[in-house]
């Protein structure tokens, strides 16, 4: 693999201050990831750790799904003030070639990097490893590293993992479907039940003893291991519940709060990979207007992602995202005044992707051609990871 | 529940016409004159046949009063009585919706799609237009909006095609579905309703839809030869649909399936947790915003876990006060039975008693540490 992502870079605030007024750009960004030094930058930004190691660290993978048009995003950058700012930042990519396999299959292929011929309505994992099985086995994390939030419901947590021998379950992300945890209906089900008892110490121990004593004592190491992070994720869940993501609404309420978890986790637990999967924009079949009010909100959403992540002295020099639609729309409005997908069109066939992060390009625009399957390849390369059945590239021309 | 006597006779007549039989299970009787055995049960119902049939066959565990009832009777009796009931039908329907994705706001409330489960216990109605009925609901409309999305998924999840395989079919079903003329899967059509139903009637609706539920109900791919004879014989007689599942239960594979544990779906859990400390099935609007929010974790757990723990905590579970506990032993030992079908072993339930034994531990903590086990998770 090309990059390197272990030298450490230990970067002085002073230095760095200088070289920013010194040189003023991008443009001293050096090799590979992780060589980014202050450059881009904004006054706003907050002080870095002087002993942080500066490289990518962290990856927001936001598959932009549902069907989206580049016409609607880059094509009317009014719609999406802050991808536009990333990719002025970053790394903008207007010709990323898809396949139309259906919302599924196209979403799977941008996670596994493969093109995944798979029906529409199936609901079960896929047979190829995704990029949080490559990222979380090859690195060694623990599952608390890696999440996927998602938006479309049960089949989507099905990206999660493979059903591949040599991944699985056991290299799999936490998967949350914001909108079927944070349901309405849900939270006051669960306001009607009251809290549970707060639980002391030592009935903790008591509970903990009991459960080792169950079953075969063959299993108990991977019962144990289940119930460790199942622990962890329970008092997340808990705690998010009480934020009022369940009262988000609205044309993309699902992918709002995708991008709602999806910022809360950033912030508070630092993942090294956090997947997000959207889907409202498919309101399109039957509201072109619909359509477009989706792709504005979640721009809004991604943008505070984006703040988020800046606004974070660790995560502001370490975090890489990458933003990109699984396949287009039709060319032309269908009679419902919306647009499905299956026409065959350029507009169908091609999407805008953009990449912004530490040792990205800036305001750099590839015109050439990519794959949507090329993203998780640069992704996982990016934080050491080698997506060794994937059949991606990296993406051309990515790196300053 | 009742006995419905026909089913039994009609299930021992066709099982041993349709696949040769039903191994020696099935044809050394299992219908007297009443429809009951007489002799000896041929495979009798304990804690963990019976918890693991009535999950497979209605997505929940036994009601107590059913474990009253059932415990040491004979499994095909068991098996006459149940898929002859309405909440079998009640929870087929509910489970084909859920493999077409219509839940949540999508599920169907036409009268149509409602009154499926009761025509389907009368025999007036039969799974294959059941089905028809299900995709030609508006929901299924919503859910698969515009001409690309629809057909592609009926020629996939009813005839089980790749449409990429298939692409001059799927522009000729677009085109049908645009009220255009055209041979679509070799019969002509010129509607929406036409493209469903071609499918629909299509043999390969009958091998999918057998080998979709044969993996469901069985938990595993079904012997190719066993299941083109099934299949044929759906094909020829969908209402005999009922007989085949009764002869899937009583075979080799279903008793190599009960020496198995495999994953309790979201759906299950839920109505598990309801039964198991309530007694009773939740209603649809406790169950499906649980189903909803436990079908948006990749591992569920964590959430099962604060539910269960909700449940326990709430004040609608009878548990016993400590003090009132007479016997812990007796106690201990009935709770595995109960959430796992199985005894349990002495160092369970010695496990169970010695933290009874510390002031710090509740009843509801020893349920709350089994409800929470990966084992309740399994069966």
């Amino acid at each position: 693999m090309s990059f390197e992502t272990h030298r450490r870079d230990v970067l002085k605030i002073g230095a760095a201050a200088g070289a920013f007024a010194g040189l003023g750009g991008w443009g001293m960004a050096q090799d590979g990831y992780g060589r980014r030094r202050g450059a881009g930058r904004t006054a706003a930004m907050p002080a870095v750790d002087p002993d942080a190691e500066v490289g990518v660290k962290h990856v927001i993978f936001i598959a932009m799904a549902g069907g989206v048009r580049s016409r609607e995003t880059f094509g009317t950058p009014d719609n999406v003030p802050n991808l536009q700012a990333m990719a002025d930042e970053g790394v903008l990519y207007p010709r990323m070639r898809t396949s139309n396999l259906g919302h599924f299959g196209a979403t799977m292929s941008i996670f596994t990097g493969i093109s995944e011929a798979r029906g529409i309505r199936d609901n079960a994992r896929g047979t190829d490893p995704t990029m949080f099985e490559y990222i979380r086995k090859d690195l060694g994390l623990r599952q608390s590293d890696v999440w996927v939030t998602t938006s479309g419901g049960p089949q989507q947590t099905n990206y999660s993992y493979s059903v591949h021998a040599d991944y699985g379950p056991k290299y799999g992300a936490n998967t949350l479907d914001g909108d079927g945890i944070f349901n309405r209906e849900f939270k006051e089900l669960l306001d009607a039940y009251g809290r549970p008892k707060a639980m002391e110490e030592a009935e903790k121990d008591i509970l903990d003893r009991v459960r080792k004593s169950i079953g075969r004592a063959s299993d108990a190491a991977e019962n144990a291991a289940a119930t460790a992070n199942a622990a962890k994720v329970e008092k997340y869940i808990l705690e998010e519940l009480t934020r009022g993501t369940s009262s988000l609404r609205g044309a993309n309420s699902g992918d709002a709060k995708a991008l709602r978890v999806a910022r809360n986790l950033v912030s508070l637990f630092k993942p090294t990979i956090t997947g997000v999967v959207l889907q409202n924009a498919d309101v399109a079949h039957g509201s072109f207007n619909g359509y477009s009010e989706v792709i504005r909100r979640n721009d809004e959403a991604i943008g505070e992602i984006w703040t988020a992540v800046k606004e974070d002295p660790e995560l502001a020099y370490s975090t890489a995202i990458f933003v990109l639609p699984e396949f287009g729309r039709n060319k032309d409005l269908n009679s419902r005044r919306g647009l499905d997908h299956g026409d065959g069109s350029d507009d169908l066939r091609y999407v805008s992707g953009v990449a912004w992060g530490p040792g990205f390009a800036k305001g750099r625009v590839v015109k050439d051609d990519v794959r949507t399957i090329d993203a998780m390849y640069s992704a996982c390369a990016a934080l050491g990871a080698d997506p060794s059945h994937a059949k991606g590239q990296k993406l051309k021309r990515l790196l300053a | 529940m009742r006995v419905d006597v026909s089913w039994g006779l009609l299930w021992l007549s066709v099982g041993l016409v349709l696949v040769g039989g039903l191994g020696g299970a099935a044809q050394d009787g299992g219908g007297g004159q009443d429809g009951r055995t007489v002799a000896q049960p041929v495979l009798a119902l304990d804690h963990h046949v019976l918890r693991t049939v009535c999950l497979d066959l209605l997505g929940r565990p036994p009601l107590p009063v059913e474990r009253e009832a059932w415990l040491g009777r004979d499994l095909r009796e068991y098996l006459v009585e149940t898929t002859g009931s309405l909440e079998f039908w009640e929870h087929w329907l509910d489970e084909q919706l859920y493999f077409f994705l219509l839940i949540d706001n999508f599920r169907p409330e036409t009268e149509g799609v409602r009154s499926v489960p009761q025509k389907m216990v009368e025999g007036r109605l039969d799974p294959r237009e059941a089905v028809h009925r299900v995709v030609l609901s508006p929901s299924f409309e919503m859910r698969n909006p515009g001409a690309d999305t629809f057909v592609t998924v009926v020629m996939e999840q009813l005839a089980g095609m790749r449409v990429q395989k298939k692409a001059r079919e799927l522009e000729i079903g677009k085109a049908l579905y645009d009220g255009r003329s055209g041979v679509f899967l070799k019969h002509t059509g010129n509607s929406q309703a036409d493209v469903v139903r071609i499918c629909v009637e299509s043999k390969e609706f009958a091998r999918v839809f057998i080998e979709r539920e044969y993996g469901r109900l069985v938990h595993r791919e079904g012997p190719k030869k066993a299941l083109g004879s099934w299949s044929m014989a759906f094909y020829r007689e969908p209402g005999l649909f009922g007989d085949l599942v009764r002869e899937w239960f009583a075979s080799e594979a279903y008793m190599a399936r009960l020496e198995e544990q495999h994953p309790l779906s979201n759906r299950a859990f839920v109505n598990a947790l309801h039964v198991d400390l309530l007694g009773r099935m939740p209603t649809q609007a406790e169950a499906e915003p649980m189903r909803e929010a436990l079908d948006g974790l990749g591992d569920s757990a964590p959430l099962r876990s604060i539910l269960a723990r909700l449940l326990l905590d709430s004040g609608r579970v009878e548990i016993p006060e400590k003090a009132a506990i007479g016997d812990q032993r007796v106690w201990a030992a009935a709770l595995f039975p109960r959430f796992f079908g199985r005894e349990g072993s002495e160092g369970e339930v010695n496990a169970v008693c010695g933290a009874l034994d510390e002031p710090s531990c509740r009843p509801a903590t020893v349920l709350y540490a089994l409800l929470s086990h990966p084992e309740y998770h399994r069966y």
